[in-house]
Parts: C-alpha cells; structure tokens; sequence
C-alpha cells in the first residue's frame, strides 16, 4: 500500500492523461455492460410490470395467439367450477392523436365483473360517476383514463379525446380517472379502460375476445385450475399465469439479447487490451524504477503486488465510472429498444423507469476489477522479473524476446488447430462456441506478429511516400511491438466485430430484397392497421371481395396473419387464399414440389413452413405440425418449405380456408391486391378508401411496404452502426494511448530529429504517420479477421433465432467505409499527441532519458 | 332424558315446518300473473349525493318460473339500458344487459350477480325473485317490528341456487303476510338490508311500494319507489326475450 | 560570425539556476573554439543557445548578421538546419535507421533529391572511413563508429558551424583521439567554424582558442 501510494501516486500523476484513457477502457467495457444489460431489462421489466399491472389478480389467463376467439368461450370458462371469475377482455393499442403523447393501451374488459380482478383505484372525486357503470356502459364512447394521462393532457371528467377506431378518428369521453399506481401506472400511465363489448366495436373485433382473465376459485390450486380449463376448451387455448408472457417477449427479443451479449463481451475484451497496452508500457518505462526498488531489496512478489494494486484501482474507478456511464446510457438504449419491440414485434409495451439491478452493478465491478488484473498480469508479471543490473542501465530498447514470439506461434498454432476441430465436430452449441472463442484467441496470438509483418511491408511505401518521416514511423512501430500490439488487436477486435455484424446486416439484406422481389408483388396492400406488426386490427371477411369490385382491381388476397403458439413458442400463422396466391407468386421453395405445395395447401391438406420455422424448430418436409386451434389440435403434414421473413419466429403458411374452419373467423388483416395491367396504383388507392370511407383502412403501395419490411433489417444495420462507433472510438483511445507513450519513448529521437533541421511540420507528420499506420494496420488485421468472424456470426445468428443459413457476403463497403472512418479516427487521435510532440524543450528532449 | 330431547326435535321440526309454511304463505299471496310498474330510484351514497334513476318493470309468470324485463327510462345517458331476467325454480336465474348505443346484449355471468346493479345499492341477485323451494328456513322468534307483530326467519340459500348470501334474516307481518326486512349476511357480517314501506293492497295484493335497500359496506342506501303499479297486466311471453330486447330499443 | 551580447539564461525550476550571467562573445569565421569548465559552468547551455535549441533570457545572439532573437520556432530550425551542425556526446543516432538513413536524414529534411542525398551521405561515410558499413544501424558499431556517423551527420549540409557536445566523453582515449583528429580534418578542409565543449584537456589544448566558463561567467578567453 505505500509503495503504491510513494510510486505509483507520482507516476499517475505525470501521466494523467494516459492514465485517464487507461481508465476509459473499462469505463466503456463495463459501461456497455451495465447500458446494454440494464436496458434489455428495463424493456423486460416494464413489459413484464405491464403485463402485470394490467393482469391485476388474474391468476391465468387464456388466449388463442393474438387471433383472439369466439365469445361463447367465455360461458365454457364461467362454467368451471374451478373459476372463481372469468372476465373477458379485449387489448387494443390506439392512437390517441394527441401530440406527443403517441399510442394509448386501451383495455376492454367488463365491467361488471372486471373489478373482483382489477382494482380501478378511482379518484374520489369521480366516485359518483364510476359508481354509476350504467352511464359508462351505456355509452360506448365511455373511457377511464390512467391519472398521469389525464394530468399530462389537462383532461378532466368529460373531456374528449380522439382515438384512432376500426372507423376512423372517433371522440371518447372520460368518466373516470384512475389513480397512479397499480393499473393505472401499466403501459406508463398511457392506459384507458373501456368496456369490452365497446371495444369489440370500436377495433373491429366482431364477436371475439382477445384474452380471458381467471381468478381462480378459493382453496383450488391454480395448476388444477387450468388443467381443468385445459380439458374444458381443447389444445387450442393457450392457458397459462401471467407472467408467461414475459417468456414469450423474451423469446422474441433473443436476437437482439444475443448481439448485445456479444457487444459486451467484444467492449470488455477490448478494454482488456487497453489495460493491457498501458500496463506494459508502464513496466517498459519504469523499467528503471522498479531496478531501484529491487536493488533496495523489494521481493519480486512486491513488485508484482504494486502492479496489481494499480490495476485494482484502475479497475475500481473505472468500473464505478462504467456503471455509472452505463446508467446514463441504459435509458437512451431502453427507448430504441423499446421502440423497434412495439413497432416491429407489435409488443404492447412502454418504457417505465430504467433502474439498475444491484447486481449488474455488483457484476459489473467485480468484471471490471477482474478484467484489469486479468489485463495487468502479464505486464505485472514480466515487472517482477526485470532484472535491477539492466533495468538500471541506459539507452536499452526492450524488444519482443525471441522465445516469446516462438511460445505465442505455438500457441497460435494449437488454438487454431483446435478451432478447426471444433467447427469440424461443431453440433453442439457449446462446441460451437468453444471453437469460436479459440479462433478468437488464434487471432489474438498472431496480431502482433502479424501486426509487425504488415507494418515490414508498409515501410517501403511509407520510405517512399515521406522519406523520413515515414520510415521513422514504421521504424518506431517495428521497434516497440509491444507499444503498439495491444492497440492494434483491440482494433482487430472491433473491426472484425462490425464486420461481422455489418455482413450479417448485409446477408440479410440481400436475402430480404429478394424475398421481397420474388413475394411481395401486389400493387396495393389494404391493411387494418397502419403498422404491418399490429395484428389485432382486422377487416371484415367480405373485404376481399369489395375490393374486388372496385374498377381497376384484378385480384384481392385476403390474409390472416398473427402469432399463436406451436409447443409454447410463438411463431407467425398466415393464412392466406393460396389458390390465389400460387397464380401471382413464382419462387423457388427450398424443399418440396412448387405446384404440388400449393395445389396441397389451397385444398387443406397441408401447410407450407419458412425455412427459419423449419430450422429454428426442427421440422422437415412431410412432418406432421401441430397446431392449436379453438376447434381442437390441427394437424397438417408440411408440404413444403419457403422462404419467408414475414417473422423472425418462422412462419406456418395455411389455407385461409382452413383458418375459417378452425379459427371460427373470417376477417382479415391484410389483403393483397393486384391491379389491372394499366391501373394507376394512386388512382385505385383512392377508389379503395372511397368505398371503404368511414372504416379504418390503410392503402400502402407495394414500396412502402417494402420499406417497412427492411425496417426489420435496420435494427441489424443499427446494431452494426453502434458497433462501428465503438471501433472508431477504439481506434482513438487506443490510439492516442500508444502515440502519448511513443512520443514520451522517443522524445529525444524527436528533438535529435528537431537538432538536425527537421522543422515542426515534419515532426507532426512522424506521429501522423505513426497513427495512421496504426489504424491501418488494424483495419488490415481486423478486415482480415473479420472474415472468420463473419463466418461465426452467420452460424451463430442462424443457431440462435434466424434458422436459416444465411449467404456468405462480405461487407466490401462496410469494410471500405470502416476503414476510412477507422483512419480517419486514428489521424484525429494523432493530432493532440503531435502537437505534444512538438512542443517543450529541445534541451530537455536531449538528455531525456 | 331421551323423551325430552324427541320433543324438542319434534318441535324444532314443527317450527321448521311452520317457517317454510309461512313464507309459502308471503309467496302465494304476492302471486300474480304479471306486473307492471315504473320504478322510481333514488340512491343516496356515502356523502349523501344523490342521483336519480327510473325504469319501467314488466314481469310475466310469477316466483320460479317468472320472467322480467327492466328498461331504463332516466337519466338520458342511460334511456333504453334494458335487464331480462329469466328465473328458473331449480337453479340461479338467466340475466342479460342489453345496450342500445352499442346494439348488443351481454349476459350476466352468475359471478358477476354479487356486483352492485349499476349504481344501485342493489345486486344483480337482489332483482331476482326469490322462489320458496330455494331456501331452507327455520323460525327464530316472532317480535314487534316496524310497528307490526313479525315473524322472525332465517333462510339458509341450497347449493343449486349458488347465492352471493350465505344467510339472510326475514321478518315477516304477521297481519298480512308481507316482508317487512330482510337482512343479508355474508358469513356473520350484515352487508345489505332491504326495508319494505308504504304498505298498500292494490288489485288485492298487499303492496310494498317503497323499498329501501342498504349497502351497510359502501354505507349507501337506495330507495326505489313503485309508481303506477298494476298487477296481471295482460302480457306476452314474446316480449320477454332477446330478440324483444332488441326490437324494442329501436 | 557568432556574436553573444548581453546574453543571461536562468532556468526557472523551483529553484532558480542562473546558468549564464550577461556574457558578450565574438567567435570570428572559421574559428576553431574549445569551451572548458566544470560541472555546472554552463558550457553546455552556451552551445545549445548558440546553436538554437534554446533561447536566452536576456542579451542577444547573432549568427552570420541575423538576430536569432526575432526568429520563430521554424524559421530557427531552418537557420540550424541551414548553418549549423550538432555532434552530441551520447551520439544520438535513431537507432532504427541505418548509418546511411542516419546520415542522410538532415537532407531528407531539407528535401532534397534523393540521388544527390544519396551520394552525399556517401561520401562523407567515406570521409569518416565508414564506406563500408552503410547499411549497418548504430547498435552494430562501436562508438567511435557511431560518432564518426554523427559527426558525418553532422556535416551532411556542409554546416558553416559545427557544434560539438563533448563529442570525446563517452569514448576510450585512442578513440577520442581519432574523433578529434577527425574534427579537425574536418575543420581544415571545410573550413568551418567548429566549437567543442569538452573536459578533456588534449581536446582544449588541440584547439587554437580556449574558453574558461565558471559559473555562468567568462573566467578565461585564451588564444594561441
């Protein structure tokens, strides 16, 4: 402790600055953590808390997917006598049309029933009008409204809103205000109440219940409960306490949970190597110092002690600056998150606070710590064995030992080696990920040597570009490896992780503009809803054919699609007029006979699976699926396999026909319709919503619902951009980290340059040179690695949610555009260490030592 | 000994006997073939607010095998709200709401009858008509009450009729044959009180035209004045069904 | 030539060190100076101010007419570059650059063309009779080599003025006695004005004008 406090405390101090950047790589590897950990469970949370809230004491709840089911339901349940009380209730997200305040969860339930489970919790002062339901129910235009809702608009009782209906912009009255707290803090106070018959109405539910809301009779155990129900309604019903839903959203957020997962790990392997970098230049510049401190008769265990200590104290400061980052950064992250959940998974959910666990915080201290001892072992290991006689002698230059380079070669080769093997063997996830760590550490083994062999082969073109500045640059990266090796493989850590993000981002693309080329041909798509993801707006069944009818019009497809659940995992059922659909869709299937499927389809007799249902499930052509339906388990052998992005989960294409006979529902979503040759899009467009004037329909023209399906692709593309940001930022803390220690290293090779003519300018043009060949020889490993970890995030993307073996594109433009950035990136963070460079005394610079 | 404790069974049976003989009794003399009245309803709350409700009351058949219908008539947000009431002798009754702004009836489930009948002090069940064979009774005492001679009764509901009560005390005139109180009770909590006044024969029925019901949980009362009253009005069995319902609120 | 008036430098640590104390100093063209003293005399901080790697508090130093008082940071650099050749005693040769690179960097910093540089660093290797090891970087040589690189480093722009740090102090006695031989070659054949700070006697004693320093102060100006 006071050899820390005596030694390191002044070292520290004179070198702030690098310490300071030192200090910002755990920062940003635990502040990621924290962020991106924190915000997946702050979506979690508040979708879990709204689930919650808005399940008030219902211990289970029934649904049918989001089809929803016929009313009469609702008596098969109300006659368990296991139930205590069955309400039904309708779930609808509307648009309130209120500036700023976006979508209102509107809960239809009844009234009558509804408050022995939800406690409305009113305020006083509307007791008189919630005690008269009889006005409420009376009038379909009855709302209650959340408090905070009601406080943030300046409603009071009787005040109107709009509302976004199945027909049209309609006006709401609020009777009745619930106090904050319990449901009326759900979906973050943005929460209405309506009755259920009301709301069956107003969002074009027809005779259909969304979900049904059970407490369970007293003194019976819940599981008997719903086996009770189970037997009472059939394989349909999906029957299961509240909280189940959680699972499910997190089922759906998985893709993204993994990406973020390996965010984090990449930021904290590559703060690792930051820490690493400043450790062993450290070592390398108190190389005298610690000669002293030996020759005074301090143990090598002390002196590998005072090491430590120093990285557990970077470690602790930068972990606590990392948390406390990460929780400024965690509700920013939140949002988006939140944001793409409810627009491209159609998830009711909004964003409460975004509190920190105590134990990411715990975690996030103990990696940090962790991860900085990790980092400092080596360079705390290689202090403890400087040797005081050399360490005391001047003018020495440390270079990179032979057998040290032998050691890591063999190393390098073993893992490799060992890699291959896993990815040869590699069924078994764990393999999997066993066999891409150690091509993580193959890569990690060969940077430096690697790194030393292109800045060899850069030197001549660098000689040759600026005589002396350039050589001197390559000169000062070939000599001090370790300088430089650390930054360099945090650089190739993070390019190799945008590009392998960025080709994922890049595969799917490309195979989503061809799905969307060869399958989404219709000129016009009617919809309920103006959001592809929201399946609870519907159309009546006789729509298609009204569209049909209007001139200009050739063919209209009416589908059905929304999620239900095949063995407890939610998957996207489509269910579309297929003898229609085979005239206008030609695509290739990836498993099965293309008129045969279709043929089989349209007749009832089969379905038709994505390729991601069929990998993400395991389900082969001919397999029999399964399918809870209201009427009973439906069992359709699969005919055939196509590719289909219309959901991450995997979709299960059917007859509509058989949808009407199972579902008992003969609305519609969506309707496809194909023009006459010669129709102009925009004029029919208009004719449609002539005819459908008072209803809720939108017209989106073929691109725009393109443009809408590649929004699913964005949430790639963002990722893939954070990541880039994070390279850049490596790029510069690395890079300014390995400049500031060249520069102090060589700080009389500078003046001596200085003494012999060369003017400032040059001297800048030696650190520019210096960076940028740093950066590029990072952009050179990283893109080169990046190829293999591409490879990885394809297999991992397609083992964990996509199920489909996406094509092998290499990001060229990615990489093209990252390495500019990169470059760019490295010569900015040259600047301040250049001017550094020149300035301060020649003299000094002459005998510094 | 045993001499002693057969003659109180005998008499505890004799005194049963005669409670369920009298609230036949009450039963039979109320009985008419239809009635018709129009409700008017005035429910005082906790603070003493007050607010104002009517509907028009048609029943046809009477006791286990009667059928109603409630339609509000005032205030205007609620004109044409309609209740069909369906009973049965053997189970709890049938009940639907039928909503005209909506255009769509909606069934009273059995667990929803405990709930308060829209603002009311009364309950879904309450509104029903209570069939005799329902309830077990037994005789407690006869005492003054409400300035007549009673009888005392305690009705224990039978599991078929799945009532909200789990008992309720009956004073009975003994003049007439009519309720005075009939007190509710969840286990052993007094949670509503109906008190019968201003008793008139009309067609030579003896008539309770006020009803004050009390909710003694929510501390609110509610008193329903019988207007206009007319018993065996004649009726037809078509109008007491959905589709009448329906056809009316046109 | 070298004209010194006035000139004073302290140095403002915690403690302020006067190194230099109001000194005036003619050096004439193609003189050949050697600068005595003790420790601490500051014999090192007159040449470094001599040959502007630093400035002086006070006073005035003039070089072939020009003030180096009204001169920038560059445009000193350039008049080094220009006029100036430094021989330092720990060498200071970029260890990463051959003897060639070496010697050829102060034309590379002047730009010139690569040919002509070339064949400049050449001759003077062969001059200090290192024609044979252009290719070999300093840790290679011995440091009598390495000084002989120095100072053909030194002389790469045939400098008017050829300072030199105790060019002999960390080199054995037979070797010092070549550099110096050397030095004077130089000298005689280029015609340069040439200042050495030194300890060593042979060095002072070899040279036509020796200057005593002591503490900042002019104690001797000896010429035979």
């Amino acid at each position: 402790m006071i050899l820390l406090r005596l030694l390191s405390w002044p070292y520290l101090r004179k070198h702030v600055l690098r310490w300071s950047l030192t200090v910002a790589g755990i920062v940003m590897g635990v502040g990621l953590l924290v962020a991106m950990h924190s915000a997946n469970q702050a979506v979690l949370a508040s979708f879990g808390t709204t689930v919650g809230r808005i399940a008030g004491a219902a211990e289970l709840q029934i649904s049918a997917g989001d089809f929803g089911f016929d009313e009469e339901v609702l008596e098969r349940v109300q006659a368990a006598p296991e139930v205590r009380v069955a309400v039904p209730v309708v779930e609808a997200v509307a648009d309130t049309g209120i500036k700023g305040q976006g979508n209102l969860l509107i809960l239809g339930v009844d009234m009558t029933g509804d408050r022995s489970l939800r406690d409305y919790d009113l305020e006083s002062g509307d007791q008189a009008i919630i005690d008269d339901p009889l006005v409420f129910l009376a009038q379909p235009d009855s709302l209650m409204v959340a408090k905070e809702f009601a406080e943030r608009n300046h409603l009071e009782i009787d005040s109107r809103i709009p509302l976004q209906t199945a027909h049209g912009t309609k006006y709401f009255t609020i009777r009745g205000i619930m106090r904050s707290g319990g449901l009326g803090k759900a979906f973050g106070g943005n929460l209405a109440v309506m009755d259920v018959y009301a709301a069956q109405k107003v969002f074009g539910r027809g005779r259909r219940f969304d979900r049904i809301d059970v407490g369970v009779k007293e003194g019976v155990p819940v599981e008997q409960c719903r086996a009770a129900l189970a037997r009472a309604l059939g394989p349909g019903f999906d029957i299961a306490p509240p909280s189940a839903s959680r699972e499910h959203f997190e089922a759906m957020l998985s893709a993204y949970s993994m990406s973020m997962n390996v965010s984090s790990m990449f930021a904290l392997i590559i703060g690792m190597f930051i820490i690493y970098n400043s450790f062993a230049i450290a070592v390398t510049q108190r190389r005298p110092e610690i000669g002293i401190l030996r020759a005074l008769g301090a143990t090598r265990a002390q002196v590998r002690m005072l090491f430590l200590g120093e990285a557990a104290v970077a470690g602790t400061i930068g972990s606590l600056l990392g948390i406390g980052a990460g929780a400024l950064m965690a509700r920013g992250i939140a949002m988006y998150v939140g944001g793409f959940t409810s627009q491209i998974y159609g998830v009711k959910q909004a964003l409460d606070e975004v509190a920190i666990d105590p134990r990411i915080i715990v975690a996030g201290l103990l990696l940090g710590i962790a991860t900085s001892l990790l980092a400092a072992w080596i360079p705390a290991r290689s202090a403890a064995r400087v040797d005081p006689v050399q360490a005391l002698q001047k003018g020495k230059y440390q270079v990179l030992s032979a057998g040290e380079g032998s050691l890591r070669r063999r190393a390098a080769a073993l893992a490799a080696i060992l890699s291959a093997v896993c990815l040869w063997l590699g069924r078994s996830n764990l393999v999997f990920y066993a066999g891409y760590a150690l091509a993580v550490l193959t890569a990690l083994l060969l940077a430096p040597m690697v790194a030393l062999w292109v800045t060899r082969m850069i030197r001549p073109a660098l000689r040759w570009l600026r005589p002396v500045e350039g050589a001197l640059a390559a000169d000062s990266l070939i000599q001090s490896p370790r300088r430089t090796s650390a930054t360099v493989s945090a650089l190739m850590l993070s390019i190799a992780m945008v590009v392998g993000f960025g080709g994922v981002s890049a595969s799917i693309y490309l195979s989503v503009t061809e799905w969307i080329e060869k399958t989404l041909n219709p000129d016009l798509y009617v919809e309920a809803s103006e959001w592809l993801a929201s399946y609870s707006w519907t159309l009546p069944g006789t729509a298609g054919a009204d569209i049909e009818r209007v001139e200009g019009v050739e063919q209209a497809q009416m589908v059905r699609s929304a999620r239900t659940l095949y063995h407890g995992v939610p998957v996207m059922v489509v269910a579309i007029e297929v003898a229609k659909l085979a005239q206008k869709v030609h695509s290739r299937p990836i498993a099965g006979d293309s008129r045969e499927m279709y043929k089989l389809t349209a007749a009832g007799q089969g379905a038709m699976i994505s390729d991601s249902f069929a990998g993400l499930r395991g389900v082969g052509l001919g397999d029999t699926l399964e399918l809870g339906t209201p009427s009973g388990m439906l069992r359709l052998p699969v005919v055939g396999i196509r590719r289909d992005f219309s959901d991450q989960q995997g979709t299960v294409l059917i007859d509509r026909s058989v949808y009407q006979r199972w579902w008992k529902d003969d609305r519609t979503n969506i309707i496809r319709v194909y023009l006459k040759p010669g129709a102009d899009p925009a004029v029919v467009k208009a004719r449609i919503l002539e005819r459908f004037a008072g209803q809720r329909v939108f017209v989106l023209f073929n691109k725009e619902v393109r443009q809408y399906i590649l929004r699913v692709t964005d949430q790639w593309f963002a990722m893939t951009y954070t990541q880039a940001g994070i390279a850049i930022l490596i790029a510069v803390l690395g890079i300014v980290n390995t400049l500031t220690v060249s520069i102090t290293d060589r700080r009389r090779e500078l003046g001596v340059l200085q003494a012999v003519g060369g003017l400032r300018r040059q001297i800048r043009h030696t650190v520019w040179i210096e960076a940028v060949t740093i950066g590029l020889v990072g952009v050179v490993l990283g893109l080169a690695f990046g190829a293999l970890n591409l490879y990885y995030t394809l297999e991992m993307t397609r083992r964990t949610f996509a199920g489909i073996a996406l094509d092998y594109t290499y990001p060229g433009p990615l990489a093209g555009l990252l390495a500019l950035l990169v470059l760019g990136a490295a010569l900015v963070a040259s600047l301040g260490p250049a001017e550094q460079a020149v300035r301060g005394s020649l003299v000094e610079a002459l005998e510094y030592e | 000994m045993s001499k002693l404790i057969l003659c109180l069974l005998v008499a505890a049976f004799a005194w049963g006997q005669d409670a369920r003989q009298i609230v036949e009794e009450v039963q039979r003399r109320s009985r008419s073939g239809s009635e018709h009245y129009e409700g008017s309803l005035e429910v005082v709350n906790a603070r003493g607010k007050i607010t104002a409700k009517r509907w028009l009351y048609d029943r046809i058949g009477s006791h286990g095998n009667s059928k109603a219908v409630l339609r509000f008539t005032a205030p205007p947000e609620v004109k044409g709200v309609a209740l069909l009431i369906v009973n049965h002798p053997d189970r709890a009754s049938d009940q639907w709401m039928w909503t005209p702004a909506l255009e769509r009836d909606r069934r009273i489930a059995l667990q929803d009858r405990r709930t308060r009948f829209f603002g009311t002090d009364f309950s879904f069940e309450d509104l029903e008509e209570r069939d005799v064979g329902q309830y077990d009774y037994s005789l407690l005492g006869e005492e003054m009450a409400g300035g007549a001679a009673c009888w005392k009764i305690e009705s224990r509901p039978k599991q078929s009729k799945s009532s909200q009560y789990d008992r309720s005390i009956l004073w009975v005139r003994k003049d007439r044959y009519v309720f005075w109180r009939i007190e509710n009770y969840l286990k052993d909590r007094l949670v509503r009180r109906a008190t019968y006044g201003d008793l008139q024969e009309v067609q030579s029925i003896w008539t309770a035209r006020t009803v004050e019901m009390a909710d003694l949980r929510e501390n609110s009362r509610t008193i329903l004045k019988l207007e206009k009253l007319e018993y065996n009005v004649p009726m037809k069995d078509e109008g007491f069904t959905l589709q009448a319902l329906r056809r009316e609120s046109r | 030539m070298i004209e010194l008036a006035g000139v004073s430098k302290v140095f403002d640590g915690k403690r302020k060190v006067v190194a230099l104390e109001n000194l005036d100093l003619v050096i004439g063209r193609g003189e050949m100076v050697a600068i005595v003293g003790p420790s601490g005399s500051g014999k090192s901080t007159l040449l470094n101010l001599i040959g502007g790697l630093d400035r002086p508090s006070q006073g005035e130093i003039r070089i072939d007419g020009s003030a180096l008082g009204g001169l920038s940071d560059d445009e000193l650099t350039r008049l080094r570059r220009d006029k100036i050749g430094f021989v330092f005693q720990f060498f200071n040769l970029l260890p990463t650059l051959s003897c060639l690179e070496n010697v050829a960097l102060p034309l590379h910093l002047r730009g010139w063309p690569r040919k002509k540089i070339d064949e400049r660093a050449r001759a003077l290797l062969d001059l200090v009779q290192l024609g044979n090891r252009l290719d070999h970087t300093p840790e290679e040589l011995s440091g009598g080599e390495r000084q002989r690189v120095a100072i053909a480093r030194a002389l790469s722009i045939y400098p008017p003025i050829l300072l030199a740090d105790e060019p002999t102090g960390n080199l054995d006695t037979r070797t010092g006695a070549e550099i110096l031989k050397l030095v004077h070659d130089v000298h005689d054949r280029l015609g340069a004005t040439v200042l050495i700070v030194t300890h060593d006697a042979t060095v002072a004693h070899s040279c036509p004008r020796t200057l005593t320093l002591c503490d900042g102060h002019i104690a001797g100006d000896e010429r035979r």
